[in-house]
């Protein structure tokens, strides 16, 4: 039987604190979201200030970046680069801010950032992951 | 001939009928004085204050060996925090933030709506955003509505103990 590694709540814990204080080291204002491999939320915080369509956009981009096994700013950049029907596919929001979590070449999951420039959200989203991958 | 009976048995029927409904008052007729669960809306709950409810839900819920999805939502029904325990079910994901928001937004425990709908009150039912199950309590701060916190994985009685909890730790 094949095995893969898996997140748990405390290793949430670990992302969405390293990514809260990312976006507090900038005088950020985000909502994060963790999910699993299947897309569904395991962690997610939203910071004082942070409008309720941050919410559900992070979650989105999370959500798009655990399906596809990868980055929402990747999807972006097929739109951007002329493939507009990319905008149609089922369960993607083609937005920078959403990273997998690879762990061992499997995705375990993925973070999900709305709140400042996308490609400040990412930046949030990756320190998270590094926070994790860094033990 | 037939159709003249049935007619008949109807009509006798309804003659034994009306007069037994007129006879019992019904309760929703009632008219109270004050309005119920008349709670105001306050700022919405800080994220540190979601967080230690959650932790605090948390907590009891690992303590009996459960696994919770706990949701803290703001005074406008908006997600603020969310945790999934370690094996908790996936369904329980929507469901613990939809006692959340219903909670918050009919500023009442969501136990009031399964125990209306236990009773009989079965139009509650077509109400938007109902959920029938207890597990969804209101946040309070000085006597204002800041939010509310629901849990969602085990029956409807062990996520009202994690919510109890989780209340608790921040309700003042």
């Amino acid at each position: 039987m094949k095995t893969r590694p898996q997140l748990t709540l405390d290793d949430c814990l670990k992302i969405s604190a390293a990514a809260e204080a990312e976006a507090r080291r900038n005088n950020w204002i985000v909502a994060i979201a963790i999910l699993d491999d299947g897309g569904h939320l395991l962690h997610f915080a939203r910071m004082d200030g942070a409008t309720p369509a941050n919410a559900g956009i992070a979650l989105e981009k999370g959500r798009t970046a655990a399906i596809s096994r990868r980055s929402s700013g990747k999807w972006e950049e097929f739109v951007k680069g002329g493939r507009t029907s990319m905008i149609k596919m089922p369960g993607i929001l083609p937005v920078q801010g959403g990273l997998p979590i690879v762990v061992d070449k499997v995705c375990v999951g993925s973070v999900g950032v709305s709140g400042v420039q996308s490609h400040e959200d990412e930046q949030i989203a990756q320190a998270g992951i590094d926070a994790l991958q860094k033990g | 001939m037939k159709s003249t009976f049935r007619i008949a048995v109807l009509a006798a029927a309804a003659a034994v009928a009306v007069p037994g409904f007129a006879q019992q008052p019904n309760p929703l007729d009632n008219v109270p004085d004050k309005m119920p669960f008349d709670t105001p809306y306050g700022a919405p709950i800080p994220l540190d204050r979601a967080e230690a409810a959650i932790a605090a839900a948390v907590a009891e819920a690992k303590k009996r060996d459960w696994k919770m999805n706990v949701s803290v939502v703001d005074s406008g029904g908006n997600l603020v925090a969310f945790q999934r325990m370690d094996g908790a079910q996936l369904a329980s994901v929507k469901i613990s933030m939809h006692k959340a928001r219903a909670a918050a937004q009919f500023r009442r425990e969501t136990k009031a709506f399964e125990n209306g709908i236990q009773s009989g009150l079965n139009y509650l039912i077509t109400l938007d955003g109902i959920i029938g199950s207890r597990g969804g309590i209101p946040l309070m701060d000085g006597g204002k509505l800041v939010g509310a916190i629901g849990c969602s994985g085990g029956t409807g009685s062990q996520d009202e103990v994690s919510c109890k909890a989780g209340a608790a730790a921040v309700n003042r």
